[in-house]
């Protein structure tokens, strides 16, 4: 899984369960340093439109990053939103990836885990959007 | 009538903020959770976020909330937090064909690729008001096993109606392989004349009934900058937001927004025009707003055609922001004592020359027009 993979799917995690597992990663005494404290902003979304393919700034979007340092190894997370106790869960995890730190393995699965969840939830869009599709019939 | 200087007021305006605050916050009925907010109102809640400038459906609730439901000034209170805000990042180019629809309509064409998906609408059905005697029973319906359609990239991401078009030859090209930057109305006010980009940005976060209304003007009204009227495409789904990561220098997702997106179709008669082709107008705006969206795609292609001949671009510029149109409506409440008595007194003086037999005075000129500021 590349680092940007595991960012995103980081940042679409719940927050209680980064929190608790960015806890179970520090438990065993890793020296842990803030770099950039957990901080609410915006992201100013660009967008390319189609018609004459320029872009244009669309507005802003809630965020929250924060950095950190965990045995040594750079950690860095974004989310949307303003939870800031999980985006600094989500760097911490980030950085113990980083280093294959024991509890990687334990992050992959929670990845995977978001993965599944957000499929689950796109089925179940479609399945409740597929009967709305219109169906023409031609008379003749 | 003299003038006299006071002062006074403070403890009426805190005795009134006081009774704001009581009346909406100890309401004898149940407290409107943030969650109920933008699950029963998500309409309100995507405006307010498109007019503020600012996507964040939990703190567009808690204005809205505040607001007591007005829109403008909970658009007003988020635009107010956003200013607070650092901008921690410009988001990679969102390509809009990226698209997750939750609903698309392509009204100009019946069989476009990708489906013609409804989605959640009360468009094509009656409105009738209904009064319920209580809350509606729960739902006991398994909806994500009523269908067994299966889910494929070209419903979901279809591609747009527009390139069919530009295929059959019959869009004017106007891309070109210079790429601006867009301009920031957030830092650098916009004035004519404009970069598209700022125009856009501007009609993204326009006060919405202003935007329709300049769009209907233009239609019925004096300036007849919009003619045909057909609308390609509209479609209403989220996005991905990536940013670079800031240690390995590559794109990373971090999250979605929903946007409303619109296309309108304009045929070129112009004498400088291509007549044998069409060219296309192009809106976007936060959360789900049809009508945003779709004034502000018949804006964008009038204003390409005739923005620099006719006063839609300064129009479009400087009157359709709610903050500023709203906070210039609402200043006239506070006090005008010494400008109305100036007011009167002046008529009072005329009336007094015109009874003693004198000349009224001669009208000065005012060739910049009255400074009602």
């Amino acid at each position: 899984m590349s680092r940007e993979h595991r960012c995103a799917l980081l940042a679409e995690a719940e927050r209680a369960e980064l929190i608790e597992l960015a806890d179970a990663c520090i438990a065993d005494g890793a020296q842990v340093r803030v770099l950039v404290g957990p901080e609410v902003g915006c992201v100013t979304a660009q967008v390319r439109e189609p018609v004459l393919e320029q872009r244009f700034l669309l507005g802003d979007v809630l965020a929250c990053r924060a950095e950190v340092e965990l045995a040594g190894h750079r950690g860095w997370a974004m989310r949307l939103g303003d939870d800031r106790a999980a985006a600094l869960a989500a760097a911490v995890l980030d950085a113990e990836a980083q280093c294959g730190r024991p509890r990687t393995a334990e992050i992959d699965l929670l990845c995977e885990r978001v993965a599944e969840r957000r499929e689950r939830r796109e089925s179940q869009e479609w399945a409740e959007l597929a009967p709305t599709v219109v169906a023409f019939e031609e008379l003749t | 009538m003299g003038y006299s200087g006071a002062r006074g007021g403070l403890e009426a305006i805190l005795a009134a903020e006081d009774l704001v605050r009581r009346k909406r916050d100890h309401a004898p009925a149940p407290w409107s959770s943030t969650e109920q907010i933008t699950a029963r109102f998500r309409l309100a809640v995507d405006r307010v976020m498109g007019e503020a400038g600012l996507y964040d459906e939990p703190t567009a609730a808690d204005a809205f909330r505040q607001a007591e439901g007005d829109t403008l000034e909970a658009s007003h209170l988020l635009r107010a937090q956003r200013s607070t805000l650092p901008r921690l990042a410009v988001s990679e180019p969102v390509d809009p064909g990226e698209m997750t629809v939750i609903r698309r309509i392509v009204p100009a064409f019946r069989e476009p690729d990708g489906p013609q998906l409804l989605g959640r609408t009360s468009d094509y059905t009656g409105r009738l008001l209904e009064r319920p005697d209580g809350r509606p029973e729960p739902d006991q319906e398994d909806h994500a096993g009523t269908s067994s359609a299966e889910r494929t990239e070209e419903q979901r991401s279809p591609r747009r109606f527009m390139d069919l078009l530009r295929k059959m030859e019959l869009l004017a090209e106007g891309r070109t392989t210079d790429d601006p930057e867009p301009h920031d109305i957030t830092r650098k006010p916009a004035r004519p004349p404009a970069d598209r980009s700022a125009v856009l940005a501007a009609m993204a976060r326009a006060e919405s009934g202003a935007l329709v209304a300049l769009w209907y003007r233009s239609i019925l009204g004096p300036d007849g900058d919009v003619h045909e009227i057909t609308l390609g495409e509209l479609r209403h789904g989220r996005l991905p937001l990536r940013v670079r990561h800031p240690h390995t220098g590559n794109p990373v997702a971090v999250g979605e927004f929903r946007v409303t997106e619109a296309e309108a179709i304009e045929d070129l008669d112009g004498a400088d025009e291509d007549r044998t082709r069409f060219d296309i107008g192009y809106g976007l705006c936060f959360g789900h707003n049809e009508r945003k969206a779709i004034a502000m795609a018949n804006l964008d292609i009038a204003n390409r055609r005739f923005g620099r001949s006719g006063p839609l671009e300064q129009l479009l510029l400087l009157t359709i922001d709610g903050l500023d149109s709203g906070g210039f409506l609402e200043h006239l409440k506070l006090p005008h004592y010494v400008t109305f008595r100036s007011m009167v007194e002046r008529k009072q003086a005329m009336r007094a020359a015109a009874e003693a037999g004198e000349d009224p005075p001669a009208r000065a000129a005012e060739p910049a027009g009255k400074d009602c500021r």
